[in-house]
């Protein structure tokens, strides 16, 4: 056990449609943003160059692609537990995160289901997750289905 | 080293690679054609998984404890948004040279900037320390000049289908960028 990791799990068995997960908020600093580059090599200068970013017609720099995935799925699995798996994600990004906003995600339970295609019967849920700034302004929505452990499922 | 010139011009020292220059008609003739697959520069490890997931602030322990992770998935695993992450060519090689950009900022159209618009990923197996990933990147689509907030450009759509070593399909993504010139510059 890692102190201060999630272990928590939820099983397929007990999620409700239309259920709320639980919303984090998160501030990002520069230095937040300049992570982005340290951390997925992405060094396209709108996530360190606020020179650059302005150039862009942006006030400052702002997080990259990958990080909007992370904070969507960390959403996704803080509610869920990790023996959950993304299957997929679906995002579109309407408006950036710069540096100096708060990040705010929020998720419903859209649709709980199974899977019988493939060789195991798959039990998934599908969450309407959100990403907004501390204005309230819709940045990223995004579609994620995840695979749930089953009680039945042996 | 790192600046920007006036009205929002890219120079290379800015993006690290050049971003050809053309015409839309010239980038519709590529859709459909696909790159050389690619491999990744370095295999999936844990010390890059762990400072993305101190970037994202992510307690899943999946990415952090080694006990739980062999246990769930026999390895720790990779956040599924470090997928572009294993595939992005290092900044600089003894030999010299520039890194091949991502296929989507090879494509030749007007716009001298892009910002990421969408994406679409699914994922079919875990991703795990040990792997090594390739990815073939396949041009599907270039829209017709859109004006937009940030600027007139074009949305390029790219499909990249990303393999284990082994063979096995471990992801696919589609990814549309918008390409602009920013602010209707000249």
């Amino acid at each position: 056990m890692i102190p201060g990791a999630h272990y928590d799990q939820r099983w397929w068995d007990d999620v409700h449609e239309g259920e709320e997960l639980p919303r984090i908020d998160d501030e990002i600093t520069y230095r937040r943003v300049v992570m982005n580059p340290a951390t997925t090599w992405d060094y396209f200068p709108g996530h360190h160059d606020p020179e650059y970013a302005r150039s862009q017609g942006q006030p400052t720099i702002y997080i990259n692609t990958m990080h909007f995935m992370g904070f969507i799925d960390r959403v996704a699995t803080t509610w869920a537990g990790p023996r959950s798996f993304i299957a997929r994600r679906k995002m579109s990004m309407r408006r950036p995160i710069f540096a100096g906003d708060t990040m705010v995600g929020a998720g419903r339970v859209s649709r709980k289901y199974t899977d019988s295609g493939g060789a195991t019967v798959r039990h998934l849920v599908e969450l309407e997750v959100t990403v907004s700034n501390q204005r309230g302004e819709l940045c990223a929505p995004a579609t994620v289905i995840l695979e749930l452990p089953a009680r039945g499922a042996g | 080293m790192g600046s920007s010139k006036a009205g929002g011009q890219i120079d290379v020292d800015d993006i690290g690679y050049e971003v050809p220059s053309g015409t839309y008609e010239e980038a519709r003739a590529l859709v459909g054609s696909t790159r050389p697959v690619r491999f990744g520069e370095v295999e999936v490890n844990a010390p890059m998984i762990r400072h993305y997931a101190a970037m994202v602030r992510d307690p899943n322990p999946g990415y952090w404890d080694r006990e739980f992770a062999a246990q769930q998935w026999g390895e720790i695993v990779a956040p599924p948004g470090m997928l572009m992450t294993w595939l992005i060519p290092i900044e600089w090689q003894p030999a010299g040279g520039r890194p091949v950009p991502l296929l989507t900022a090879q494509v030749p159209l007007p716009g001298d900037t892009f910002l990421n618009a969408s994406n679409d990923t699914e994922l079919l197996e875990p991703i795990r320390v040990g792997d090594h990933l390739n990815v073939v990147e396949e041009l599907t689509g270039v829209s017709e000049e859109k004006h937009t907030a940030a600027g007139r450009g074009h949305f390029v759509t790219t499909l990249s289908t990303y393999r284990r070593e082994d063979g096995t399909v471990v992801a696919r993504s589609t990814n549309v960028l918008f390409r602009f010139r920013a602010g209707g510059a000249p």
